[in-house]
This record gives structure tokens, sequence and C-alpha cells, in this order.
């Protein structure tokens, strides 16, 4: 039982990371290889206070959300202004410099040997310590990440990123300052991530760069292209798939570390298959350009 | 992906640092070279460039160690098995995706599925522990300005500069060159001129993929073998070719050097561990100053 919802808490988790990267990808049409560093970077910065400064959760969640899009407003505005490759590339460059920092910047970071003893949150007197009450809490970071995606992609905002992704050109010959669009969409998807970096380190209880490497973000892609960009139950359907995957094959009776490459080579296939024969995903609306 | 040096003197150490950085420069170049050659043609990042490095080394391994073939041979059978490698994966997936009109987002993301399933089929195969390739060619070296170079970091620069020499007279001087050339300016226009497109990839996937499986063969024979060395060496050969210029010959060579020189000149005034990084703030800084790379013409604005 306790296997099981911790599977849940996983998918919360990345439900959140899935949806927060569709504003991106399935919105807006920009694919991001850096959501893993935003991840990494709300977990480390709400560990960091929460073990360094004995932050409570709720500051430590607000500071990691605020850390993670104040650091998406310096990568996205120049990167911003490049188009579809060159921005795939550039949010790798930054992709590899947040890993770089979480990594090498040992004195401040810890580096390899992660931060241990994250203290697990304590919310308005709602002491978050039993497993059910993390599927709790991951539950409503998710309704409220879908809501605020949702919210965003429904009014005059979301129908501007559409244009975006459709025909920028044509975006901006309406008149509409088609960068600040985007930087606001990309500023949103990372403080988002953040926060499910944030709860991520708080359930754990420890962290490690590990967790937040390009893998991790070519996950994430998997999970959003998989279930569907531009869908309102794709990225839960895509997170679901590919967090029970390798648990399935670990029931199975492969050893772990065959589940994980397994896993991998699922995704990998998939993503090949879908951009063959489905690339709007399986309930997708949004088929990269065609 | 550093090699260790051994002069304790600070000029020695310089000199050893240009060294090092010179040929992990070499091998950068030829993985740029390969990726702008398809870039140019294909339009857009092909990262499973990145499966073609690491097969290759692994064939090497997998055949001179485990199946006893000479190293010599076990080299050039790896080199055509990995181009046709690129070569298939050009026919089998790029080709059929091109022809359902796909965007270049959705090639790149394709080649970071196959990418992805390379690497974790070699992971299960050979294990994720590193391999040496060579145990018994000879590793004394020679010392030049102070620095020690092994004897394999000479065979490595040599290889580099010829193969780099060859590919770019084999696309200014001959017939097949000149296909490329006329593909990669103006495809519309070779197409018209009865310029069959579709050959033309087929071409640079093979010439690519051989040239990226010489650099991987490189690489394993002068640190080792991991199934994520691939990636690491892509990353800085993309880099190396949008520094230098993307689809500019003279630019893989340029961005080479200029990327594995930094990488390792860096070492000089930081700790090691940051030389990645360093080349990740100078891919973003061209990123956002020149994104067309030093030698590279300017990038459209606007998608058509």
């Amino acid at each position: 039982m306790e296997y099981f919802l911790h599977i849940l808490v996983l998918i919360g988790i990345y439900t959140v990371l899935a949806v927060s990267l569709d504003l991106l990808v399935g919105q807006t049409g920009l694919l991001s290889i850096a959501h893993a560093g935003f991840y990494g970077l709300g977990a480390y910065t709400s560990a960091l206070l929460a073990v360094r400064l004995g932050a409570s959760f709720l500051i430590s969640l607000v500071a990691g959300m605020a850390v993670a899009a104040l650091v998406s407003l310096v990568v996205s505005f120049p990167s911003l202004r490049l188009h579809d490759d060159y921005f795939v590339i550039a949010t790798f460059g930054c992709q590899m410099i947040l890993f770089g920092i979480f990594n090498n910047w040992v004195s401040f970071t810890r580096g390899p040997l992660g931060i241990p003893a994250i203290p697990q949150p304590t919310i308005f007197g709602w002491n978050v310590r039993s497993r059910i009450s993390f599927v709790l809490l991951t539950a409503l970071l998710a309704v409220c990440s879908y809501l605020v995606v949702t919210l965003l992609a429904r009014s005059p905002f979301g129908r501007v990123l559409r244009a975006i992704r459709e025909d920028e050109v044509f975006a901006q010959s309406l008149g509409k300052n088609t960068l600040r669009f985007k930087v606001t969409a990309f500023a949103v998807s990372a403080a988002l991530a953040a926060s499910a970096g944030v709860v991520y380190a708080h359930y754990t209880t420890f962290i490690d760069p590990s967790s937040f490497t390009v893998t991790e973000s070519i996950l994430v892609i998997s999970m959003v292209i998989i279930g569907g960009p531009d869908s309102t139950w794709g990225p839960l359907i895509g997170a679901a798939v590919l967090v029970t995957l390798p648990e399935a094959l670990r029931l199975l009776g492969l050893p772990g570390s065959v589940a994980a490459n397994l896993r991998q080579v699922f995704y990998g296939v998939s993503l090949v298959v879908i951009m063959m024969v489905r690339p709007r995903g399986l309930v997708g609306r949004y088929g990269f350009g065609r | 992906m550093g090699t260790q040096w051994g002069g304790e003197i600070r000029g020695h150490m310089l000199s050893q640092l240009i060294a090092n950085g010179l040929i992990a420069g070499g091998t950068y170049a030829l993985i740029a070279l390969g990726f702008s050659l398809i870039y140019g043609v294909c339009r857009f990042f092909h990262f499973a460039h990145a499966a073609v490095i690491v097969c290759a080394g692994y064939l090497v391994f997998a055949l001179s160690s485990r199946l006893g073939v000479p190293l010599s041979l076990a080299v050039v059978l790896s080199i055509v098995l990995s181009s046709a490698m690129g070569a298939l994966l050009e026919r089998a997936i790029y080709r059929p995706l091109r022809a359902k009109h796909a965007s270049s987002l959705m090639l790149l993301v394709a080649s970071l599925g196959i990418y992805v399933v390379v690497q974790n089929v070699i992971s299960v195969v050979f294990g994720d522990d590193p391999h040496a390739l060579l145990s018994g060619l000879p590793t004394q070296g020679i010392s030049m300005f102070g620095a020690r170079i092994t004897f394999i970091q000479v065979i490595i620069l040599i290889v580099t500069l010829l193969l780099y020499s060859a590919t770019g007279f084999f696309i200014a001087h001959t017939s097949a060159g000149r296909t490329i050339r006329a593909v990669a300016s103006d495809s519309e226009l070779a197409r018209i001129v009865g310029i069959d497109a579709n050959r033309v990839m087929l071409l640079v996937f093979a010439l690519g993929s051989g040239l990226a499986a010489a650099a991987g063969i490189l690489i394993s024979f002068n640190v080792e073998l991991t199934p994520t060395m691939g990636f690491d060496a892509l990353l800085m050969g993309v880099v190396a070719a949008i520094v230098g210029g993307i689809a500019s010959v003279p630019g893989a060579l340029l961005g080479g050097f200029l990327v594995g020189l930094s990488q390792h000149l860096g070492v000089w005034k930081l700790p090691s561990q940051w030389q990645d990084a360093i080349v990740f703030v100078i891919l973003v800084l061209f990123l956002v100053l020149r994104p067309q790379g030093i030698l590279g013409t300017p990038v459209r604005s606007a998608a058509v």
C-alpha cells in the first residue's frame, strides 16, 4: 500500500512537470530541454532555505518558484529571440549550466553528496508526514497547476500563445509583442516546475544532482509528447504511463537497473513512433507544426 | 573527458593544457564537421549523431576485445558499419518523416528518441562501467615544449587533420561534393536542376556518420568508453559547430579547436569540474550575440 501511494506521489509530481512543460511545448510551440534545471532550481532553493535557515515550507515554496521565474527571465530574454532548433540548443546550454551549478558548486550545494535531512512540510498547522498526506499535497499541487495552465490557455493570453505557435510573424503583424508573451509563458512554466521540485525535495528529504539531469528533461518531454501536446489530460496520461512502466517491469521480475534502461528504451521508441505515426500524441491537439 | 598532465612547472602546465585542448578540439572538430554537413543539407539537429559516436567505440571494443578481430581491422569495420548505421537512420526514419512534411522539431524529437534507445541498449549489453579500448598498445609519450603527449594523441591529431582535409577536398572539388553544396544552399533550386535530394541526404548521413565514428573511436582510445560518452562528445561538437558557424567547413575546425582549448585552458584558472560549464557559457554567449557563429552566414530571423 505504501508503495502504491509512493507511485501516486511520483505521478503527481511528474504531472506538475508535464503540465508546466506543456504550456511551452503544446501551447507556445517551444521545445525546452531546461525543464529539469528549473525543477532542480526549485528543489535546491527550498532545500537550502529549509536546511540552512530553517525557513517554513510555504516560504520555501514561494522562494523556489520566484528564483526559478527570475532565472528563467535571464535565460529567456536572450534565447527566445532564437527560433525552433536554436532555441532548443540554447535551453540545452542552460540545462547544462544549471546542472553544473548543482553538481560543481560544492561549497554551496554540496555537489554530488546532495543535501540530506530536508524537513517534511508543515502547512498552516497541517503536518505532512504520512504517504497519504503527501498524495493529497501533490494532488493539490497538480490541480493548481492544471488550473493555472488551463485558465491561461483559455484566456486571450493563451490565444496569443497559440497564434505564436502557428505563425509567429503573423502574430507580430497583429501588433502583438510576441517576445513578451513567450517570456511570460516561460517564467510561469519555470515557476510551476520549481514548485514540483520543492515538493519533491520535502517529500524525499534528500536531493542530489542526479535527479535533475538532461535525461530527466527528456523524460518530461516524452511525457508531454506521448500524452499529446496541447491537451487537457495528455500530461497526466503521459506522466502516469512513464512513471508506472518501470515499476511494472520490476514487478515482472527484471532487475531495477535493467528496468530503468528498458523504460528509457520504451520512451525513446515511443518518441520515434509517435513522430512517425501520430505527432499529436495520444490525445493532443498540436503536432509540431504539421 | 580531460587527460592528466604531468608537468609541475606553470609554463609546462600551460603547454600541456594547450596540447590537451588541441587533441580534444580535433575530435570535436570531426564531430562538428559531420553534424554541420548533415545540418547544412537536412536542416535539423541530428542528436542521434551521438548514438553513432558511441556505437563506433563499442563496435571496436566488441570486435577486438570480445571477438578477437585485429584492432586495425576492427577500426575499419566499425567506421564502415557506423557510417551504414547513419545512412540507415536517414533511410528508415528521417526520410519517411520528411515525406510526411515533418517539421525540423519533429525530426529533432525523433532523433532524441533514437539516441535514448541506442544508449540504453548499449547500457544493457555492455553495462555502465567504463571500458578501456587500449590495453595492448604502447602508451609512452613524447615531450614537446614541456608537454607530454602520448603516441595515440599524436595519431589523433594527425588523423583529425587528414580526415578534415579529405572531407574539405571532397566537398569543394568533387561532383558529389558539388551536389551537397547545391542542396545545402538551395534545395528547391537543386531539385529543379535535377539533383536527387534524397540521394544527397543519404550521402551526407553516410559521410557525416563516418566522421563521427572516427571521432568516437579516437575519443575512446584517448579516454575511455562509457554509454554516455557519445552525448558528452556530441554536445561539445554541437557547440563547436555553432561557435564556428554551422554548415561551414572551416568553421567546424575553428570551433572545434576553440571549444577544446577553452575547455582545457579554463582549468588553468578554475577548478577542473567547471570545464564543461565554461563551454556552455560560451555557447549561450554565442547564441545571444552571434547565433550564426564566427564564419557562418546570418540565420533567417523569421520562420517561413
